[in-house]
């Protein structure tokens, strides 16, 4: 197994304050596997991703990348691990405004010693003839794109995505979508995306429904669909 | 691969301009005239030092009354292994009753350094010594009234030997304005000298000791002094170790190295905290784009070194252009202020490393320090807060409770400086700087103007005479006193005390002395922290005799560290006969004394030397600390006041669009800047006020003499007006600024 999560609790507060937000999980994912999180508001699915990107740790259980218990690591390390095995796309793009597309990807570039091309990349993700603009001057979902391309460009073992079609229409999302969806079969990168979206389920190798910190139903998707077919 | 991030260092600076221009210019400016000042004290002191050898400068003079004859010269140099020199001059008065002493020109010893223009080589034609004319507005080529008669100016000179304008070396002060030197041809000299003559001669050691002020010199001078008087009638002696004409100026340049580095690094750590306070803004601004950098893999190392390098390029660069600047601008400037006291020697621009240290690596490292410090704080939370921009340390649980009775505005302000605390505690850290500068410049003069009143309400005697000889006097005002100096123990720092010895019952001095009793001047009182009862020892300078004093009193005498006895028992404690004398005290000028047995008469002239001549030479200095006073106030309020508005930018959007006008919006967020700062001005001047005290009561200790810091009312008015008017001139920015934020700038986060 790539990335074994066991036992994972989480709260936040205390005394009569206290949020028991992971319950206690249990996932497998396997590499170059496309994991799907569902769920809905506060039933802890950022804060597994989270704690899957080493940016927020758990109260009990493991998760190990590839045999390495990231609990284990000090936070130079999980820094390290984050900058070798991790991409990361968020519901808002965060990119760096003052710095344009192509400097944007190469922010990401910069982390991995074996980058992918800057150049090709942004031709995939169809932003190279808008490599000298800014960041306020695209749209919304060319700059999710940016973000994905900061995210794939350093060529990660993981990609964990947080909502990445929150902020996006239905057309924007589609799209993201199916770049997700390429990047993971072209790069064999592991995907695992945290949506409150229901129907992205369906383009998912593993689908997994948590509710109030618990699993409430984990299976693998055996009618899996191409992202631009899905519909919702 | 090339940190992509670095390249939005230099979009960060430009889209910062102001900033970054304002900051820039102003470290420009103070490195420039650190750098200027450090480069200038080197230049003049190595100009001093190799003055010694390039000019031949005497290793001591004296004055008899008549020439000896060759023989007698031969004696002397052989007995004390020297060579005599002759230097006779002439003393002719000049424009305002100044004294000019002419010489030749002196070709072996003490050799004259023309700094523009010639030396004279026809009759009616002279070089005068720059300082004099400078202080009595003389100009090259343009005449002079010597004497009676009209003469060319032909030449500006410094004579090594008098880089300190001392007429006698008794005086209490050198004095530009009504004393000078200058070169005439031998005819006019000789017609000079038809009035007034002085046989003068210098002498060289055919080997000089080591230490030319040190202990062998004194020494040495001492055996000379004993000689000679067995050979000639001496009229003056002064050996160079104790020559303030020559050693004043040396001794002084670089005395006020200390301070000029203390205010340096006070403005950088100012300037530091300013960077650290706006960096942090730009943290909260970028939280997002922090989080998710350091969310894939960007390390917190990164991240500080890139948002420390915009505020280091800017000193850097700041650094390099103020030292050229300094080098060539400020330098010129700087020594302005030394060459405004002194006749130096010409001068050129000597490398300094110290000043590229002083101006460069240490302005570097505080900066990055500070800098550093703030960041790795900052910065150390982890990449999930920043996602969440929850960049509170410690969170607050609920907001300050603050009565509902008080209106909306005020709570609404309140908040504001609730939000903006570390803010205003730079403001209030700037303001308090600033106030400390524009404080010291303000009390400087008034301080003077009251030593000045004080000194001459409190003179013992209008007239006051030192004798080489006791001679007599017919006039029955007169009184005898003694007089001698010596020095203070227990410091590295030594400095004369004059110690006096009056009648019991004197009509000049209005306490009652005798049977042992000692009486200190208010000055040596305040200066020292004495009180009565306290004892005092001191040594003599030469011999190194320690002398023992108990304090009976304190007696009004501003200005000169002082010590009053009996003449009985001065003359019991300096060993001396008992009708020993030093000179006479009058309120009449004593017109029955030759002139020859005077070796000083001091006036009101005299005793008000110090403070004119401080007023000249530091009124240059004061109105640059000036500049720098306001500039920091403009600079360090506007710099966080800008950041307050920023940080509220989204907030001060949504008033506009919820319809606040202008006025409202600005009596949220300046009002509350204008306050505080207000506050800061005034709650700042009992703080300035002990630290300015404090601050020139060490400063003072440096320096022979005191002037009490006695900081007048109309200095802190002008003080708090200053700062207020500064502020002013900073609020019309911030209007400018809230006036730019968009409506839409409050739509922004909802993306």
């Amino acid at each position: 197994m790539f990335i074994e999560i066991k036992g994972i609790k989480k709260s936040f507060g205390s005394g009569e304050s206290r949020a028991d937000v992971l319950k206690g999980i249990d996932i497998g994912i396997d590499k170059g596997e496309f994991c799907v999180l569902l769920g809905p508001s506060g039933s802890g699915k950022s804060t597994l991703l989270n704690i899957i990107g080493g940016i927020d740790s758990a109260d009990e259980g493991y998760i190990s990348i590839n045999g390495e218990k990231t609990a284990d690591m000090n936070e130079k390390a999980l820094t390290m691990y984050r900058r070798k095995h991790l991409g990361y796309i968020f519901q808002m793009y965060n990119l760096i405004p003052n710095l344009n597309i192509k400097e944007n990807v190469e922010v990401g570039a910069y982390l991995s010693d074996n980058p992918l091309d800057v150049d090709d990349i942004l031709k995939t993700l169809g932003l190279y003839e808008h490599r000298h603009k800014l960041p306020n001057q695209l749209s919304g979902g060319q700059q999710q794109r940016t973000a994905i391309g900061r995210a794939i460009v350093k060529n990660p073992d993981i990609l964990l995505c947080d909502e990445p079609t929150g902020a996006l229409d239905y057309n924007t999302s589609k799209e993201i979508l199916q770049l997700i969806e390429t990047v993971n079969q072209k790069y064999n990168s592991t995907i695992i995306m945290v949506t409150h979206n229901d129907a992205i389920k369906n383009m998912a190798d593993k689908v997994i429904k948590l509710r109030d910190g618990v699993i409430r139903k984990q299976y693998v998707n055996q009618t899996k669909v191409a992202a631009a077919d899905l519909d919702w | 691969m090339r940190n992509p991030l670095s390249r939005r260092i230099w979009r960060e600076i430009k889209g910062e301009t102001g900033k970054y221009v304002v900051i820039f210019v102003f470290m420009l400016a103070l490195i420039g005239v650190a750098s200027g000042f450090f480069v200038a004290d080197v230049s003049l002191k190595e100009a001093y030092d190799n003055s010694f050898e390039k000019y031949n400068i005497e290793d001591g003079n004296f004055k008899v009354a008549q020439v000896p004859d060759g023989e007698v010269i031969k004696a002397i140099e052989e007995e004390n292994k020297l060579k005599l020199y002759n230097n006779f001059y002439s003393m002719q008065e000049s424009v305002g009753g100044s004294r000019i002493r002419f010489f030749v020109d002196r070709k072996e010893v003490n050799k004259v350094c023309v700094l523009e223009g010639e030396l004279p080589k026809n009759s009616g034609e002279v070089a005068l010594d720059r300082l004099y004319m400078k202080s009595n507005e003389l100009e090259l080529d343009g005449d002079v009234e010597i004497g009676g008669k009209e003469y060319k100016i032909v030449g500006i000179v410094a004579l090594p030997d008098y880089s300190g304008m001392y007429e006698n070396n008794t005086d209490f002060m050198f004095d530009t304005e009504k004393f000078g030197v200058g070169i005439a041809v031998q005819e006019d000299y000789d017609k000079f000298c038809e009035t007034n003559i002085h046989y003068s001669y210098s002498w060289k050691y055919d080997s000089a000791p080591a230490d030319r002020l040190g202990k062998e010199a004194i020494d040495r001078a001492t055996d000379i002094s004993k000689a000679l008087s067995q050979k000639v009638q001496l009229l003056d002696y002064i050996p160079g170790c104790i020559n303030n004409a020559i050693n004043f100026a040396g001794n002084d340049v670089g005395h006020d190295k200390i301070m000029m580095m203390v205010m340096l690094y006070m403005l950088i750590v100012i300037i530091a905290f300013v960077f650290a306070v706006t960096t942090g803004n730009t943290i909260v601004k970028e939280a997002n784009v922090i989080g998710t950098l350091r969310a894939s893999g960007y390390t917190k190392g990164e991240l500080i070194r890139h948002y420390m390098a915009a505020p280091i390029i800017v000193l850097l660069v700041a650094c390099v252009v103020g030292n050229i600047l300094g080098y060539t601008v400020f330098k010129e400037f700087m020594a302005d202020a030394y060459l405004g006291s002194y006749s130096f020697v010409s001068y050129t621009t000597v490398w300094n490393p110290e000043a590229f240290i002083y101006t460069t690596i240490i302005p570097l490292i505080l900066l990055s320090l500070i800098n550093f410090i703030m960041l790795a704080r900052k910065l150390s939370l982890s990449p999930l807060k920043f996602l969440r921009r929850d960049l509170k340390r410690h969170q607050r649980k609920k907001a300050f409770k603050l009565k509902t009775s008080i209106g909306i505005m005020k709570r609404f302000r309140l908040r504001v400086i609730f939000q903006n605390i570390p803010g205003y505690i730079t403001i209030f850290a700037g303001i308090f700087f600033s106030s400390v500068i524009l404080l010291f410049c303000l009390l400087f003069n008034p301080l003077l103007d009251q030593l000045r009143e004080d000194t001459l309400n409190n003179m013992i005697a209008q007239h006051q005479y030192v004798l080489k000889a006791p001679v007599p006097t017919q006039n029955e005002k007169a009184e005898k006193y003694a007089v001698t100096d010596l020095e203070t123990t227990g410091r590295d720092f030594t400095e004369e005390i004059a110690v006096y010895g009056f009648v019991p019952s004197s009509r000049y001095f209005h306490e009652k002395l005798g049977d042992g009793k000692a009486v200190i001047s208010n000055a040596y009182a305040d200066k020292y922290g004495l009180e009565e009862g306290d004892k005092i020892t001191l040594k003599d300078k030469y011999t190194e005799k320690k002398y023992e004093f108990k304090v009976d009193g304190v007696y009004t005498y501003p200005g000169t560290l002082a010590i009053f006895t009996g003449l009985d028992d001065f003359n019991e404690i300096f060993e001396k006969s008992e009708d020993n004398f030093s000179g006479y005290l009058c309120d009449e000028e004593l017109d029955d004394i030759d002139q020859r047995a005077i070796a000083a008469h001091i006036t009101k002239d005299d005793l008000t030397k110090t403070t004119r001549q401080l007023k000249r030479s530091m009124g240059n200095m004061m109105s640059v600390f000036l500049v720098v006073g306001v500039a920091v106030i403009v600079l360090v309020v506007f710099m966080l006041a800008k950041v307050i508005i920023e940080k509220n930018s989204q907030s001060i959007s949504m008033t506009k669009i919820l319809g606040y006008n202008k006025r409202e919006i600005g009596g949220i967020y300046i009002h509350t800047t204008t306050i505080v700062t207000l506050v800061s001005i005034v709650a700042c001047l009992p703080i300035t006020s002990f630290a300015l005290d404090k601050i020139w009561r060490v400063m003072m200790m440096e320096y022979s003499g005191w002037i009490a810091p006695d900081i007048p009312l109309s200095a802190y008015i002008t003080t708090v007006i200053l700062a207020a008017a500064s502020y002013l001139v900073t609020t019309f920015f911030l209007k400018m600024r809230i006036n730019k934020i968009p409506l839409d700038e409050a739509l922004k986060n909802v993306e």
